[in-house]
């Protein structure tokens, strides 16, 4: 690779993976050619928009470094598609201004509690969320012991169109648009710090424990969104489903560019990523190869891609010193 | 350091006074050493469990927990190994459904003689383990992500190789290993408890008893500082994961030798209660623990799972206990230090 290219790689890692995208999005036309009509881009969008949210989701609590990671996204927007489905609509509570915050409410919550456990009890936290994986799944499985399914107009505004623009586009924007807020604020230069050193980050006054608390609040929320999209592409809720976006979603973090070390990706990566995985299995799909291959081809991108930005995103060497006893 | 005199070196200050070390002090360590609390909520369920649900302490109950505890146990000891080099393992699972379907496979569809297929078994866990600890420690990637996409992998390539349905049944001499009602020597004893105590004493040798063992330790402790003295910490890490592969692959066979048969979800239950076991026993990522603890935290999930059972309480009522359960028991040692300590 010339040097060149690398720097700029290095600079923007998701780029590598854009072009993949770009690749794989040619390649689904080329199989299937109705695959760019515009008249089936709203159906999907909205499959993908769970995807994209699941891995946005994941990406403040990775950001934030020393391990940070948050496994119970995928049971959390299960959890919150049950919710929505098997709970507020059947009780009449399915308007937009009633069932829309009360998702979000529940997402954000459950993100700030992993957040609290991380960043005030200093659990590791794989096994906080690990502990949130068990607890949500759990109480999924109470709330609604059979899938269910149910929509209404809002919802289902939400996996078509919304006026001219595909509703799943209305949710994925609505992470980006946050992130470019928070990016005029100083948080976003914290949780940056924070993620590539936090003691660093600590000694120069920034609170480590607030920066982590909101980053696992913010992801919580992004989570309730993909309840919401979920909800809407499929129009039921299954809890036996909890934990199927957890693999896709740290895969797609992690080829998006973003270090699992934390302190350097971006959200637009992990929507790059996210791009990728799902190109991925509607381009097996077109090709009609059975649905056996998704998971081998899912383990072997993952393994790869990891190889890969861990080759990207490395570090200067810096040679070990050893002080004299 | 031996140039200096015994008493030499300073002490922290002593509570109690006059050398006697006080008795939180004594706890404390005796916890560390041998779990007493883990002990003593062992006996408690146990004794819960006798006075509250009908038929609990019969020798057939006791016999199937005995039995699902050998599962636990033994998912928990490749999980144990594992967290105790620094790392976890997702992939457990799928050596667990891999090493089930494949004996099922290729001995009751393909007519493989039962020792090849084993070997099999052994060479694939071996190496596709080897392989998750070389590339979580050459390319310095979380383990817990390298696991996770092994897992698919492995999940992967065996719904293709089986296209989607697995056949066959496993050899019936695995039933008789596993079946609660089993006996070893004529002892009324399921022969699946037996290789788990076999396999406990084994790897408790090695993790205290043995260079490799010190040096997997090492290496879970301080990684930067075991490179400096000449461990290679990057084989350390291989062989931890391939032992883990290894013990997940056999287990497997037992378990399809239990349930007759494998599909490739017969592993799931194991990731999460094998991981509960090591944490609920005390282990911690990076050198502290033993596999004497897992032990302990398999009969305990186990006795606690019957007991919540019997109440009539439903699965998910049981993940959720797990969940706080787990949360509650590493609040107690499993958390990192103070940021303003590490300054």
């Amino acid at each position: 690779m010339p040097p060149d290219l690398a720097n700029r790689l290095r600079r923007r890692p998701w780029g590598f993976a854009l072009l993949v995208a770009i690749a794989l999005f040619a390649a689904n036309v080329i199989a299937r050619s109705s695959f760019a009509a515009w008249g089936s881009w709203p159906a999907t969008l909205a499959d993908f928009a769970p995807f994209a949210l699941a891995a946005m989701a994941t990406t403040p609590a990775v950001l934030s470094g020393a391990g940070g990671i948050d496994i119970s996204i995928s049971p959390l927007l299960n959890l919150v598609s049950i919710v929505l489905i098997g709970v507020l609509l059947p009780h009449g509570l399915g308007g937009f201004w009633i069932a829309v915050p009360i998702s979000l409410a529940l997402g954000a919550c459950v993100g700030a509690i992993s957040g609290v456990l991380v960043g005030v009890f200093r659990y590791q936290a794989v096994l906080a969320t690990l502990c949130g994986l068990f607890v949500l799944t759990g109480i999924g499985l109470a709330i609604l012991a059979t899938p269910a399914s149910g929509t209404t107009g809002w919802l289902a505004h939400l996996g078509g169109k919304v006026g001219p623009i595909p509703g799943a586009l209305v949710l994925i924007a609505i992470p980006v648009l946050v992130w470019i807020a928070l990016g005029r604020t100083a948080f976003l230069r914290a949780l940056y710090s924070v993620g590539g050193d936090d003691v660093a980050a600590y000694a120069a006054g920034v609170d480590v424990t607030a920066v982590r608390i909101i980053a696992y609040t913010l992801g919580g929320l992004f989570a309730g969104l993909a309840g919401i999209a979920l909800a809407a592409a499929t129009q039921s809720a299954d809890p036996g489903q909890a934990t199927q976006y957890t693999l896709p979603a740290i895969a797609a973090v992690a080829i998006g560019g973003t270090s699992l070390l934390g302190g350097r990706g971006s959200l637009v990566g992990s929507i790059v990523g996210a791009a990728i995985m799902f190109l991925i299995q509607t381009l097996l799909d077109s090709l009609n190869v059975s649905s056996n291959w998704l998971q081998l081809v899912y383990g072997a991108i993952l393994l790869v891609a990891l190889v890969l930005s861990s080759q990207l995103n490395r570090p200067r060497k810096k040679p070990v010193e050893v002080q004299p006893a | 350091m031996s140039a200096i005199p015994e008493g030499a070196v300073a002490r922290p200050a002593d509570p109690a006074g006059e050398g006697r070390t006080s008795l939180g002090t004594r706890l404390a360590t005796a916890q560390r050493r041998f779990g007493i609390f883990q002990i003593l909520a062992l006996v408690a369920l146990f004794e819960w469990g006798t006075w509250t649900v009908t038929d609990f302490a019969t020798k057939s109950s006791i016999l199937s927990m005995l039995v699902a505890a050998s599962f636990l146990g033994l998912a928990g000891a490749a999980q144990t190994i594992v967290v105790l080099v620094g790392g976890i393992d997702f992939s457990i699972p799928a050596f667990i459904s891999g090493g089930a379907i494949l004996v099922s496979q290729l001995t009751g569809s393909d007519g493989w003689g039962v020792v090849p297929a084993i070997l099999l078994i052994v060479v694939f866990s071996l190496l596709l383990g080897a392989t998750n600890g070389y590339i979580s420690h050459r390319f310095a990637v979380q383990p817990l992500v390298v696991t996770l996409a092994m897992s698919s992998l492995i999940t992967g390539a065996l719904l293709v190789w089986t296209k989607g349905e697995a056949t066959g049944s496993a050899p019936s001499f695995l039933s008789r290993v596993t079946a609660v009602d089993g006996t070893t020597f004529g002892l009324g004893i399921p022969p699946v408890v037996v290789i788990w105590a076999a396999v406990a004493v084994v790897i408790g040798i090695v993790l205290r008893r043995t260079v490799a063992g010190r040096r997997l330790y090492a290496t879970g402790a301080n990684p930067a500082a075991a490179e400096l003295s000449l461990i290679r910490t990057r084989w350390v890490w291989v062989a931890t994961f391939a032992a883990s592969g290894l013990l997940s692959g056999l287990l497997g066979v037992l378990v399809g030798g239990y349930t007759g048969s494998g599909n490739v979800s017969l592993g799931d239950p194991y990731l999460f209660e094998g991981l509960a076991a090591v944490i609920v026993g005390g282990t911690a990522f990076g050198a502290r623990g033993d596999y004497f603890k897992t032990v302990l935290g398999a009969l305990v999930l186990t006795i606690l799972s019957t007991v919540l059972v019997g109440k009539g309480y439903s699965t998910a009522d049981q993940q959720i206990i797990f969940g706080l359960l787990i949360l509650l028991v590493v609040a107690g040692y499993g958390r990192g230090p103070r940021l303003r300590d590490r300054v």
